[in-house]
């Protein structure tokens, strides 16, 4: 309205006065914010791109434009479809491995199955398994199995655990027990009601998270190799150390188009089992 | 009261859009029988009464044996040998032994690498989410209606997550130079790709009723957007960025391998020296630390929410 | 005033929505569009904004052609129409008087929408809207804390602080039980009346539509097949409108799509 003088009742006068000052609080967030970042970025090293930067830079860039064809089709254990199997081989079975030791930790962790001072004991173990970072495990696992792509299996395993369990725990607590009521009504007993009451309210989204976790583990795997566990992360950081830019192209675009097949099937499977078949 | 809306909606959508409706009919009507139960006919049950039902061959079978193919495969692939591990597991108990029996003494040395990890998550974690708000909005099919840019950005947003972390990092260290910096444009690349995909995901979910309200009092798509729907997707947008906040910090542990600053460094040196009680005091504070950003964000969450 | 001239809309799959339309309206009439579901009452209304095209004939709005206004133009065109709907479209996570103040946006400068930023002056007149709907006090309540018919008020006030010449109202109480509805629907005769606004209401109860409106405007197959006062709307007027089915009235089970809604 125009600048007209406006008659406005009392109780609306009223009524802004009560308005709640919401600006300087959102303001006092932003300057913390800012503050944190300007924090972050003292004593950050960036001086600008230096001649032999941008060099690197195009190298990269021209590399990836011009991959190695001849990788994608050499067969030996050095090409890249036998790195690629090898790094979903890693992925595949350190998942199953690692989401079927995470079961008996999702039950012992789970506070309508056991004791609270139990799931208590449980929850920090896979805490502690989910603090240590993939490659430190790694490290760790390979002074046990020597390197190679056995190590990357193992570690996955472990690794897994963590995650897994904390979704498993999930869908443990929101069981539906009036179906377990239901059984019990029928004169059921405890296996009876695992088999028929649990396992099926369970199975799927289980099966699901540990495809979820399959997408995850892929893309670990493709680093594992960095400290020597096996899989496609070797020869990569292999060929960047070397500056062989066009094999890192053909490695970078396998990797991303593999990633981007195996998510987009994990997410149809995925959304399959949470809507059933159409 | 719901069922009255859900009711009227129908009855909206029914007037305005039949068009469409029309379509997704016909496809309604074009069921496919899935190639398994082609070959596998599904068993014919007559009850009693005469009515009959057909039950699907279970899928049960033919998952197995797929999976039971996968599992040789990989085994002869990555060498599985469960010997091995039994016999060197010892090695196992001697190394975890060291880490949970972490050397305090060795804690003012973790302390600035640390500080370095933490700044260098704050700076890439900003800076990834603050440039995925605008790109996930125009790479959400209720927004974006114009499909081929729609499909280009969201291929752009998988590309750039598909690849890990540690490898932008690399890349980062030999244009920038070894430091920080490389490593929080790292973090940058990777929050952006995680955070830019929740967040389409995210909008593509919110009513878009009061959009449609926007418009029909005349405000233009970006007005339309900025105050009917931004309101719906900021608290899950913070939420997404708290959770990559605190993903970052346990993962930029491990850009310091390829030189890009903060702990990773000194894992990898005090891996390489075997000195597993130090590594035990490291990953002690990272888990000190993380345990503390997630109580902190439990309680901003329970803020915004 | 508003003019349809032997206005027609076909849909891209040949669903005819409305056919040869001769309507006038003149400013400050309370107009209730009565109908079978789907019969073309959404439409009718949705072309006055331009939320949907037509396809044939002329439509005047002031005497502008709606057909004529493209993207700018448009958008300050529907400036001065409202709109209201059935499911409020508010956002529910914001407090009341930001989505009153959400009618200010077209009007503003891209910062202070950037940030949300009003002045005292559109603070005040969004608080007064708010009062004239008797839901001053929930100004700084979020949406969601509502009911039904609440939210629907600050809907209308909403739209009220838009300062609107016309109000469109699709299917405005059809979420709401008989009571609430009836207390919105007198909040728009108050608003007509006091405001001199033309309001065009789609409704589904007849009752509410007789009680309220000035003049009836009764829509089958896209045509319209009664125009007249809403005192001269007899019996048979409703048996031609609703091709003999049972007349829906507020207080009556309504069948939508073969779905039974009780309507209390």
């Amino acid at each position: 309205m125009s600048t007209m003088e406006h008659q406005y009742s009392e109780n609306v006068i009223e009524k802004l006065a009560s308005e709640p000052k919401n600006f300087w609080k959102r303001f006092i967030i932003f300057l913390v914010i800012l503050g944190l970042v300007i924090w972050g970025n003292t004593g950050s090293n960036f001086n600008g791109i230096t001649e032999k930067g941008m060099n690197v830079a195009k190298a990269i860039v021209s590399g990836i434009t011009h991959p190695e064809t001849l990788l994608l089709f050499n067969l030996t254990s050095k090409g890249i479809p036998m790195l690629l199997l090898e790094t979903i081989s890693i992925a595949f079975l350190g998942t199953l491995i690692g989401s079927l030791l995470a079961i008996p930790f999702a039950f012992l962790s789970a506070t309508n199955i056991v004791p609270k001072w139990v799931s208590i004991i449980f929850r920090s173990i896979t805490m502690l398994i989910r603090t240590i970072p993939a490659l430190v495990w790694a490290l760790i696992w390979i002074r046990v199995t020597g390197p190679g792509a056995f190590c990357g299996v193992v570690t996955q395993s472990i690794a897994s655990i963590g995650m897994v369990s904390k979704m498993y725990i999930t869908a443990i607590e929101n069981l539906d027990t009036g179906v377990l009521e239901a059984l019990d009504a029928c004169g059921c007993n405890l296996f009876e009601k695992i088999r028929v009451g649990i396992i099926p309210q369970l199975s799927a989204s289980f099966i699901s998270t540990a495809i979820y976790r399959f997408d995850i583990n892929l893309k670990d795997a493709t680093i594992l190799g960095i400290v020597g566990a096996g899989g496609i992360g070797f020869p990569l950081t292999d060929a960047i150390a070397n500056a062989r830019w066009n094999r890192v192209g053909a490695f970078v675009i396998c990797l991303v188009l593999l990633v981007i097949v195996i998510e987009w099937i994990s997410t149809q499977i995925r959304a399959r089992l949470a809507h059933g078949r159409k | 009261m719901t069922k009255h809306r859900d009711a009227g909606k129908k009855e909206r959508e029914h007037d305005i859009a039949m068009a469409v409706e029309k379509e997704e009919h016909k496809h309604d009507v074009k069921t496919k029988i899935p190639l398994f139960d082609r070959i596998f006919k599904p068993e014919h049950i007559v009850l009693p009464n005469g009515h009959s039902v057909d039950r699907p061959r279970s899928r049960m079978p033919l998952i197995l044996l797929a999976l039971l193919i996968a599992i040789i495969i990989a085994a002869r692939s990555t060498g599985f040998d469960f010997n091995l591990l039994l016999n060197r597991i010892n090695q196992l108990g001697v190394i975890l032994g060291k880490i949970f029996n972490p050397n305090w003494e060795f804690f003012p040395k973790v302390v600035p690498p640390l500080i370095g990890t933490i700044k260098m998550s704050i700076v890439g974690t900003v800076i990834g989410c603050v440039v995925a708000l605008p790109v996930s909005i125009f790479a959400s099919s209720n927004i974006n209606k114009n499909r081929p840019s729609l499909l280009i950005i969201r291929f752009i947003i998988s590309v750039v997550r598909s690849l890990p972390a540690i490898v932008y990092a690399y890349f980062f260290v030999l244009v920038f130079g070894l430091g920080t910096f490389a490593g929080s444009l790292a973090i940058a690349f990777f929050t952006f790709g995680i955070v830019a995909k929740m967040l389409y995901e995210n909008i593509e979910t919110i009513d878009m009723g009061p959009y449609e309200a926007m418009q029909s009092f005349g405000a233009n798509t970006l007005q339309s957007f900025w105050t009917a729907c931004l309101p719906q997707i900021l608290p899950q947008f913070f939420d997404n960025c708290l959770y990559c906040f605190e993903l970052n910090v346990r993962n930029s542990s491990i850009l310091g391998y390829v030189g890009a600053g903060g702990l990773g460094l000194l894992i990898n040196e005090r891996v390489g020296l075997r000195q597993y009680n130090d590594v035990g005091m490291i990953l002690l504070t990272i888990f000190v630390v993380v345990m503390t950003i997630d109580l902190v964000n439990d309680y901003i969450r329970s803020k915004i929410v | 005033m508003i003019e349809f001239k032997d206005v027609s809309k076909t849909y891209p799959n040949g669903t005819k929505g409305l056919q040869h339309v001769n309507l006038k309206i003149e400013q400050g009439e309370f107009l209730a569009i009565i109908g079978l579901s789907g019969a073309g009452k959404s439409t009718l209304i949705r072309t006055i904004n331009r939320m949907i095209d037509i396809t044939d004939g002329q439509l005047l709005v002031d005497d502008v052609d709606v057909m004529s206004l493209k993207g700018k133009e448009l958008r300050k065109f529907r400036r001065k129409i409202g709109m209201i709907f059935q499911s409020f479209n508010l956002v529910s996570r914001s407090t009341v008087i930001k989505n009153v103040l959400s009618s200010n946006v077209p009007d503003m400068p891209w910062w202070k929408t950037l940030f949300g930023i009003y002045t005292q002056e559109q603070k005040l007149r969004a608080l007064e809207a708010l009062d004239k709907v008797n839901i001053l006090d929930k100004a700084y309540n979020r949406c969601d804390e509502l009911s039904g018919g609440q939210m629907q008020r600050v809907a209308l006030a909403r739209t009220v602080n838009q300062n609107p010449s016309i109000i469109l109202a699709d299917e405005p109480v059809a979420s709401l039980d008989p009571i609430i509805a009836d207390v919105v629907m007198s909040d728009f005769a108050r608003i007509n009346r006091d405001m001199n606004i033309t309001i065009l209401i789609n409704i589904h109860h007849v009752d509410l539509a007789l009680k309220y409106a000035t003049r009836v405007i009764g829509i089958r197959a896209g045509e319209i097949v009664y125009d007249g006062p809403a005192s001269e709307v007899t019996q048979e007027v409703l048996n031609l409108v609703y091709m003999g089915n049972a007349v829906p009235k507020s207080t009556d089970k309504i069948e939508i799509e073969g779905m039974v809604i009780n309507n209390d």
